[in-house]
């Protein structure tokens, strides 16, 4: 589809501020933004694997995890380099993927939900009970190598992925292939009514989400150093990757990263007046007020306001 | 010599009831059938059954002479054979181009990404059913029933069928749309399409067909010319207060 001028505009005009950054904001704000970058990789990955099929997966963690925990026992354990351990697990992770096609082909709705919520459970029992030597355990793994000091330095590597990823998975999308996906959420049976295998575009959509998850998984335990399963398997922090995609807008790849950084602000703000749980509970409440505001995110609120003063309407 | 679409003694049973009942017919090359018959008669779910959306429980489905029994619906459709839904079930937040676009698709992920959309193909799809400039960005709940009814034979269309299942296509449309709809299949005739229609709109019906098959509780009770087929005495019985 065809690209503009304000496309590349924007791009650019986002790009030069969020490069710009280390020297408008302060350290601790930087890793803010650092774990929005994170988030904002996660985000945009569930939402080319569910946000546009409708196959709602709340097993997210899994295909993250499975990321996380190969390159970091192969580059911890096995001492391979991270350069090649990296594009291993996202391999890796994109097989695990396949899993998730076998309760696609016959279940829909929320069974689907729960069958992958099981994956993500039976991922963190896994690694409590088989090898605990190479996965760490309960207690999960620290003193993984980094690939890289300090917070601007960190910022820029998780600026450059979520950059990466967003740009790629946008033109992506923009493609036919990005309109068969959101074909099959809105009618699946018409899809198939309209000859396009199904099951194989679904499989190609959870292939895309687990190869961007599986970047993201591996990337972010090479940030942190570390690898905490109680965190990482915990519904909480599916829920941040759902509600960032929703609120932002799903089906857009702006959507998720807009929610993203929009969540992670909010936790952020919120945290100096409720440090503990029931900040979920505040940020729960508002998602949900935006969402019956605007059950297609923020992103649309956006795009409306755009649409009246966009330069030369286009058909 | 093989028929396009050929049924052999195909049976479809719901439990207790036969929905299908030992139903056999061919269609000629370039030949257009008339399915009719009463409410529950079974005459979608046949159609469901060519498009193997449903299996039958036994019985032959021959296209070109190919048993497609045992292939996918895209795999069909690849084929050459299509369908309209008697409801149909748009793509909701698409517009009307948008859900043309996916019945033109080729069913290869690469293609998708690589090719491009064929806008002009997609608009003359528009176009011709009846939809004119100011609806190709319309929404399907901005669209009326007819409107509705013109995209679910735009997008069956844009497939590229050789054989065409048309369910119920006139239900729902003003007399303007129906002679629209009619001469565009009178042009598609011409044009060597093998066709298929359900239509209780008898009288729209019978001008697009060269013969008529009657179905009645699953089982064919009449076949051959329309006048025929509508004077029979077990269609006439059936039909009683219907037509
Ligand atoms: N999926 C299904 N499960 C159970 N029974 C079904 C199913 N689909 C159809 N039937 C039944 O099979 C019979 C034939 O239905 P079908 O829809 O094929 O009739 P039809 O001739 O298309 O009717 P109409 O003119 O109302 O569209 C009906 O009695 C219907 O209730
Ligand atoms: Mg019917």
């Amino acid at each position: 589809m065809g690209l503009r001028w304000y496309h590349f505009a924007m791009w650019a005009g986002f790009i030069a501020l969020m490069y710009a950054m280390p020297e408008l904001v302060s350290k601790g704000t930087l890793r803010t933004f650092i774990f929005a970058n994170f988030l904002a990789v996660f985000a945009i990955s569930w939402d080319v694997l569910s946000g546009r099929t409708g196959y709602i997966s709340f097993g997210h963690p899994f295909l993250i995890g499975i990321g996380a925990y190969t390159t970091a026992i192969l580059t911890k354990r096995f001492d391979v380099a991270i350069e090649i351990s990296i594009p291993i697990a996202v391999v890796v992770t994109m097989i695990a993927s396949t899993l998730f096609i076998l309760p696609a082909l016959r279940i829909r709705g929320s069974y689907f939900a729960l069958v992958t919520l099981a994956f993500m459970e039976l991922i963190y029992q896994l690694v409590q009970v088989i090898r605990p030597d190479l996965t760490g355990g309960t207690r999960g793994m620290s003193g993984i190598q980094t690939l890289t000091r300090g917070a601007v330095n960190g910022y820029y590597m998780s600026l450059s992925l979520m950059l990466a990823v967003a740009i790629s998975m946008w033109l992506l999308m923009r493609t036919r292939v990005g309109t068969a996906l959101s074909a099959i959420g809105m009618s699946e049976d018409s899809v198939l009514g309209s000859g396009l295998s199904t099951t194989r575009l679904k499989l190609f959509a959870f292939l895309t989400g687990a190869f961007v998850a599986g970047l993201g998984g591996a990337f972010y335990v090479h940030y942190l150093g570390s690898i905490a399963p109680r965190a990482l398997f915990d519904i909480n922090f599916v829920f941040t990757i759902i509600v960032a995609a929703l609120i932002g807008g799903s089906s857009t790849i702006i959507g998720p990263m807009v929610g993203a950084f929009f969540l992670t602000y909010l936790l952020e703000y919120l945290r100096p007046y409720l440090p503990g749980a029931e900040r979920y509970f505040i940020y729960g409440g508002i998602a949900l007020l935006l969402y019956m505001y605007q059950p297609k995110g923020i992103y649309h609120i956006v795009m409306q306001a755009w649409e009246r003063f966009k330069p030369g309407k286009s058909a | 010599m093989s028929h396009p679409l050929e049924i052999t003694n195909l049976v479809k049973r719901f439990g207790g009831l036969t929905a299908t009942d030992d139903v056999s017919f061919h269609i000629e090359q370039g030949q257009s059938v008339g399915l009719i018959g009463p409410n529950g008669a079974g005459k979608t779910t046949i159609f469901s059954q060519i498009m193997g959306e449903l299996r039958q429980n036994s019985g032959t489905i021959r296209l070109y002479g190919e048993d497609i029994g045992d292939l996918s619906t895209p795999a069909r459709i690849r084929r050459g054979v299509s369908r309209t839904y008697q409801v149909p079930r748009p793509f909701g937040d698409m517009s009307v181009v948008e859900n043309i676009r996916v019945g033109l698709m080729p069913d290869s992920i690469w293609k998708m990404i690589t090719q491009g959309p064929d806008r002009d193909r997609e608009i003359e799809l528009a176009l011709s059913v009846g939809f004119s400039e100011n609806d190709l960005n319309r929404r399907p709940d901005e669209l009326s029933m007819g409107d509705l009814r013109k995209l679910e034979m735009a997008r069956t269309m844009a497939t590229g069928p050789s054989v065409m299942l048309l369910d119920e296509v006139f239900a729902g449309l003003t007399k303007g749309e129906i002679s629209q709809i009619g001469e565009l299949i009178q042009q598609m005739r011409r044009d060597g399409m093998t066709f298929l229609i359900v239509s209780h709109d008898l009288g729209a019906l019978e001008p697009l067909i060269d013969r008529a098959i009657a179905i009645n509780y699953g089982s064919k009770i009449a076949e051959g010319a329309y006048a025929d087929v509508i004077s029979d005495p077990n269609v006439r019985s059936s039909y009683l207060g219907v037509a």
